[in-house]
């Protein structure tokens, strides 16, 4: 099965079988691969061209060096894996980049980390002020710049 | 957005050449006193409604479209920089407001002693002017951008009352400030140009999202947009964006009579000017005037030094991170603006180098980045991904640390033979390593991180021993000085070779100090501009 961004046709199931051995099972959740993820990263990764070719030349290299690969054991396609990301270790952080981005922006890993996961604004945090009695030390140390 | 009226037959008194931290502030102060300004910018004005941090795709964004690096980035107004010889890639934004969309906002100032490496070390050179000199400029800049610190720091000199009171340090910056209390080292909470509270023209307090690294949709943090621009065309200044220059032109004497440029719409137009300022940053200055060519400046314009573009600083940049048993939200507040510290400032040639280095205090952001690495090795994928995220995540703080970087002729941009920007102009070339010195510096900066990050708690303990994507700081490569064979300006920013050519970005820093630079650019700037008001008005029309 694939899915065509703008100009190239992913291998959905290739991609899937990856991110099940890179972000295991946890918890309530399964591997990544079976959490429906693969659409979203197909979108997200389009948004810029220098990444959209990126991903997909790891897509395409990783098919060619391996194009067994889903029907390896799961220790085997850590072998695969761990083969490719020592031998073109710039195309597999783009792969690793994009499926954490997707992974950890979904709310059921959300609930399941405790993270909140809304963008950082415009809602922002709350911060305590300070105690400035904590400088009482190095305030009250000689100046140290050097007079010139 | 272009706000300009004028046309190819106006001249106009000054035309500058960028509308970033320094270029801001020198058309913003001319204007106001009453000369015919006009800068071209070749990006464009943003908008902080839309800035990417209230996408939910932020982290994307953040590492894409809002890239730091230029070369990542790859907008239509961005150029291409050759950075494969160079360890350290190029960090910038073009736009309104310049790298002051993008920048931390840590404004720490120079010491005195940054001044005098030749007399008081016997290394590199003096600057021609003082820390004296440009302390008023210092203060009128911290008053414009507006800065949130606390008076009493004992590793610099008094200063002027901070506009607003400090961050908050939050409880990961304690921790890491308990560190330095144990082993009784300097700290001091950091000099921010980001508001603590309401400062400025509509300008909101920080409500601490952690990335203003990606442009402040508070517009708390202050970037020139916001600040200097607004008061220049207020006062009648002209900026146009989407104007990318081509070069400086220059009449049968030398001396500078525009640009040449491609407007938004891929027009080709001149700009007639009395005087010419350039505030490109270190790497686009050198860039411009090796590509202005002429029969009277063959080496390219104010070259006769044959020093435009050398002696390129950087701050190169270690960053060593440790991980905390507590729990302690470190993604809220200002990514890089807790707290630093100069206990090891100064030269003491005990240590084996000469000059010395910041500790800037870092906080961490979200699990994705976490989880690829952030300041430190990624999260191992597979098994045991989980269980490493969970300890990492909101537990990782980390110095990074800043070294005093001296000038050497080899450090260099220059143009590439081939490399060229979307309107076919030659793009720009770095040529850098890093020197023993520096080296060493790093090296007693990452032994003395590990202990403080230790005493503070910390442990799983990570070195980057120089981060390659830190060029932040462009520094060096149009040198001041008194000395016309051995400097590109003089003390005033002025030209030695083009007396209506001046320079007013990080090119002109003779040394490069263990700070951020840009509070020193912008006084530089304004130091400049208040040079021109008193004693070249004949630049007037």
């Amino acid at each position: 099965m694939t899915l065509n961004t703008s100009d190239t046709e992913v291998n959905e199931d290739l991609l899937a079988a990856l991110l099940d051995r890179l972000i295991p099972a946890v918890g309530e959740l399964p591997p990544a691969g079976q959490m429906g993820l693969v659409p979203e990263i197909v979108r997200l990764s389009g948004r810029h061209d220098l990444f959209h070719s990126e991903f997909a030349n790891f897509m395409i290299s990783f098919s060619a060096s391996c194009p067994e690969f889903e029907s390896l054991s799961g220790n085997a396609q850590d072998e695969a894996i761990r083969a490719f990301e020592s031998g073109s270790p710039e195309l597999f952080s783009t792969l690793l980049t994009i499926s954490y981005i997707v992974y950890y922006k979904d709310e059921r890993v959300h609930r399941r980390i405790g993270w909140s996961g809304r963008p950082p604004q415009p809602d922002g945090n709350e911060m305590e002020l300070w105690d400035e009695s904590i400088l009482e030390n190095v305030r009250n140390r000689e100046p140290f710049w050097r007079q010139v | 957005m272009t706000s300009t009226n004028a046309t190819a037959e106006e001249t106009v008194d000054i035309l500058v050449i960028g509308a970033g931290a320094s270029g801001g502030a020198i058309t913003a102060w001319l204007a106001e006193a009453g000369f015919n300004v006009k800068c071209l910018e070749q990006g464009y004005w943003q908008n902080p409604s839309k800035y990417a941090t209230a996408s939910p795709d932020y982290e994307f964004e953040m590492l894409t479209n809002w890239a730091i690096d230029p070369n990542r980035r790859r907008r239509n107004e961005d150029y291409p920089v050759n950075d494969s010889n160079s360890p350290v890639t190029p960090v910038m934004f073009n736009g309104v407001g310049g790298s002051t969309i993008l920048w931390s906002a840590h404004t720490p100032r120079f010491h005195p002693s940054d001044f005098r490496v030749k007399s008081l070390d016997g290394v590199a050179d003096d600057w021609p002017i003082s820390y004296e000199e440009l302390e008023e400029f210092y203060d009128l800049n911290d008053e414009v951008m507006g800065c949130s610190g606390i008076n009493g720091d004992p590793a610099n000199p008094p200063r002027s009352p901070r506009q607003m009171p400090p961050l908050p340090l939050g409880k990961d910056g304690e921790k890491l400030i308990s560190g330095f209390e144990k082993l009784g080292w300097h700290w001091w909470p950091s000099d921010s140009y980001i508001n603590s509270v309401r400062y400025g023209e509509g300008r909101d307090a920080c409500n601490f999202c952690g990335h203003n690294h990606m442009g402040c949709y508070q517009r708390a943090k202050s970037s020139t947009d916001l600040t200097y621009w607004p008061r220049a065309l207020r006062c009648g200044a002209k900026l146009e964006t989407g104007a990318r220059v081509r070069q400086i032109t220059v009449d049968g004497s030398g001396r500078v009579t525009g640009a040449d440029y491609i407007d938004s719409k891929g027009t080709e137009k001149h700009q007639n000017a009395r005087a010419v300022i350039m505030a490109a940053n270190g790497i686009g200055t050198p860039r411009l005037l090796l590509n202005s060519v002429s029969e009277m400046h063959p080496e390219g314009l104010a070259n006769s030094s044959r020093l435009v573009g050398k002696n390129l600083m950087f701050h190169p940049f270690a960053m060593i991170s440790g991980t905390f048993p507590e729990k302690m939200d470190t993604w809220q507040g200002p990514l890089s603006n807790i707290a630093m510290s100069q206990e090891f400032y100064e030269t003491d040639k005990s240590r084996g180098f000469v000059r010395g280095y910041t500790y800037q205090f870092q906080r961490s952001l979200g699990p994705a980045w976490i989880a690829k690495g952030g300041f430190r090795d990624p999260v191992p994928w597979g098994e045991g991904h989980h269980e490493e995220l969970e300890k990492r995540l909101g537990s990782v703080m980390a110095l990074a640390v800043i070294g005093e970087d001296l000038p050497e002729e080899h450090n260099s941009v220059d143009l590439d033979p081939e490399l060229t920007d979307s309107d076919g102009i030659p793009a720009p070339r770095l040529n850098y390593t890093l020197s023993k010195n520096s080296r060493d510096q790093l090296d007693h900066a990452i032994e003395n991180a590990r202990t403080v990050l230790e005493a503070a708690g910390a442990s799983d303990i990570y070195v980057d021993p120089m981060m390659r994507q830190s060029g932040w700081h462009l520094m060096g490569t149009a040198r001041m000085g008194n000395d016309s064979t051995n400097s590109v300006v003089d003390r005033w920013c002025q030209s030695h070779d083009v007396d209506n050519l001046f320079i007013v970005d990080g090119s002109v820093f003779v040394t490069g100090a263990a700070v951020n630079p840009t509070p020193t650019i912008q006084a530089l700037a304004l130091r400049t501009a208040d040079y021109i008001v008193t004693n070249r008005q004949d630049l007037k029309g």
